[in-house]
């Protein structure tokens, strides 16, 4: 099972790949949308989701979240953003591009591993 | 000039911070005081233009930056490199710094985070809109947001 | 740095005493982890000190905090999403189908702490209700100071990341400082009020569904069934009982049926149980 992280920044890259490494996924990394846009592009796996940053250069995440929900390869791929931008009309902005859920910085491993299970991306740990 | 975020608003999102990414069992909080401001070896900083001008900036001792890039990155703490300490506390300048945006006049935007050392740190023409001084693994951190007064920028090394 | 036996039973004794919940054995961690945050914004360096500092001057305000600090639980949004899958999918749809032209639901959410779970029952009936219907929501917990906080409807940008889906967030959420508060189209429906549940409850119109949840676990088993004796008292016949994911009623009290779906269940009391089609 594979997973993107999408971010500018070496450290939020390392946090997110530890929290997708401990949900049991590969992690493939990107430094812009751009970058993320190639690997897809020549990967054989779609990933089931991807972490994706808002601001970085070259292609943000914006841009991203909008370039993989017009390629019909990947709509089985959850989209996350994770961001400081926290304003709602962002948020608004975000879904309205097709971005599945949204994380405001900072957030813990929990709340990551929750919005996925809420997607259906995970397996929750609760049982009847 | 008047104020546009409290310190209670520095407060709340600094405490998050800390919750989420450094102590997250709740067994090494930092603790915020209000002791006079002390030195700190090591700062980072992100500007922010737009309706607002100014910085927020997060300062702290050589060891303090070594816990930040341990707790955060993961990386155990005799194994930190500098790139490591640089990326980390960019990263909770970049963090603090977001939130801080999300308080203040719109449109605004965010400059990539830098990292100095505090003793070469020179900021100009700036009026300081609130502070919090702690300690953390008794170690001083500092968490400012400073306000441009002037058109001159006055930036610090990049 | 661990607590010894006489600080640990003094802690419990404490807690008994003023809100009738019992922390058992193997309930050591949680005092030393709610307890250190305390110890140190006190500037005491242990808990062992924070302890020996309450006993020595006993000050109301401490016990308080020491009390609410024990008591309140990490909460999120749609708490295990199941049950309130099943609150969508089934006992919304039966509750409305039992009686025809339409009136007024009442829920009760029994320990609401700092309010997501009235508000999460609240963004399902306000999803899910057929027209003619309209909801009311009682919100109670022995604790003043979360009452305060859910009534606020207040929340941190950290409690918001716990289990809201985002566009959920934007539609009944507005940023104010650091913060989101819930919009008055929320608040609306929901009162609250401070319940002891541990001692007489208020006598009101009975309730369509009762959340009772992640909160019988800090009684004694005798306590537990006098709580759900009179809990069920407030239910109405085709009522719905709802418990945390690790509880049962069963050994507790006779009168409710478990209904047990994939992934969840909740309770009804047998004597109104009609042979609906099974959740």
């Amino acid at each position: 099972m594979l997973a993107m992280v999408i971010d500018d920044s070496r450290a939020m890259r390392m946090i997110l790949r530890r929290i997708a490494v401990q949900l049991g996924f590969e992690v493939a990394e990107a430094g812009n949308g751009r970058e993320a846009l190639d690997f897809l592009a020549t990967s054989e796996e779609v990933p089931s989701f991807a972490l994706v940053d808002w601001n970085m250069p070259e292609m943000n995440g914006l841009d991203f979240v909008t370039a993989v929900r017009a390629d019909q390869r990947l709509r089985s791929m959850t989209l996350m953003m994770v961001t400081t931008e926290g304003e709602q009309s962002q948020i608004v902005r975000a879904l309205a591009a097709g971005a599945h859920e949204y994380v405001i910085k900072p957030f813990t491993p929990d709340a990551i591993e929750e919005k996925l299970a809420l997607l259906g991306v995970v397996a929750t740990g609760a049982d009847a | 000039m008047t104020d546009v975020m409290k310190v209670d608003d520095l407060q709340a999102i600094t405490e998050q911070v800390w919750q989420s990414f450094l102590d997250p069992e709740g067994s090494d909080p930092l603790l915020l005081s209000l002791l006079e401001p002390s030195g700190g070896d090591v700062a980072a900083a992100i500007s922010v233009t737009g309706a607002w001008r100014g910085h927020v900036v997060i300062g702290c001792s050589t060891a303090a930056s070594r816990h930040a890039a341990s707790a955060l990155l993961g990386v155990p703490s005799d194994e930190v490199t500098e790139d490591d300490i640089s990326d980390a506390l960019g990263e909770l300048a970049n963090v603090i710094g977001g939130n801080v945006k999300a308080l203040l006049p719109e449109p605004c935007a965010l400059s990539l985070p830098y990292v100095v050392a505090t003793a070469g740190v020179r900021w100009p023409a700036v009026h300081e809109i609130c502070r919090l001084d702690g300690m953390w693994r008794d170690e001083p951190i500092h968490i400012t947001v400073l306000e441009s007064t002037s058109d001159y920028q006055g930036a610090a090394a990049s | 740095m661990a607590l010894n036996a006489q600080e640990f039973s003094w802690v419990c004794d404490l807690v008994r005493r003023e809100s009738a919940i019992v922390l058992g054995p193997g309930k050591e961690y949680l005092v030393e982890s709610r307890l250190l945050p305390l110890a140190r914004k006190a500037g005491l360096s242990s808990v062992t000190e924070y302890i020996a500092d309450a006993q020595r001057r006993p000050v109301p305000g401490t016990t308080k905090t020491i009390v609410e600090a024990l008591t309140t639980n990490e909460t999120s949004w749609f708490r295990d999403v199941e049950p309130f899958t099943l609150l969508t999918d089934s006992v919304v749809p039966a509750l409305t189908a039992s009686r025809s032209g339409g009136t007024s639901m009442r829920i009760w959410s029994a320990a609401c702490s700092s309010g997501q779970e009235p508000y999460s029952v609240a963004m399902v009936l306000q999803n899910h209700l057929p027209g003619a219907w309209s909801y009311q929501i009682h919100a109670t917990d022995l604790s003043t100071e979360m009452l305060t906080r859910a009534e606020t409807g207040r929340f941190s940008q950290l409690e918001m990341n716990r289990g809201l889906p985002a566009p959920m967030l934007v539609r009944y959420f507005d940023r104010v400082g650091a913060d989101w508060q819930v919009s008055p189209v929320l608040r609306q429906n929901i009162t609250f009020a401070q319940v002891n549940l541990a001692s007489a409850l208020p006598a009101v119109p009975p309730f369509d569904v009762i959340f009772l949840r992640n909160v019988l676990i800090y009684f004694d088993m005798d306590t537990k069934r006098s709580i759900l004796q009179r809990v069920r008292k407030l239910l109405r016949p085709e009522g719905w009982l709802f418990l945390g994911s690790a509880e049962t009623t069963l050994g507790l009290d006779g009168d409710f049926e478990r209904v047990v779906t994939r992934k969840t269940s909740a309770y009804r009391l047998k004597s109104g149980y009609s042979a609906l089609a099974s959740a």
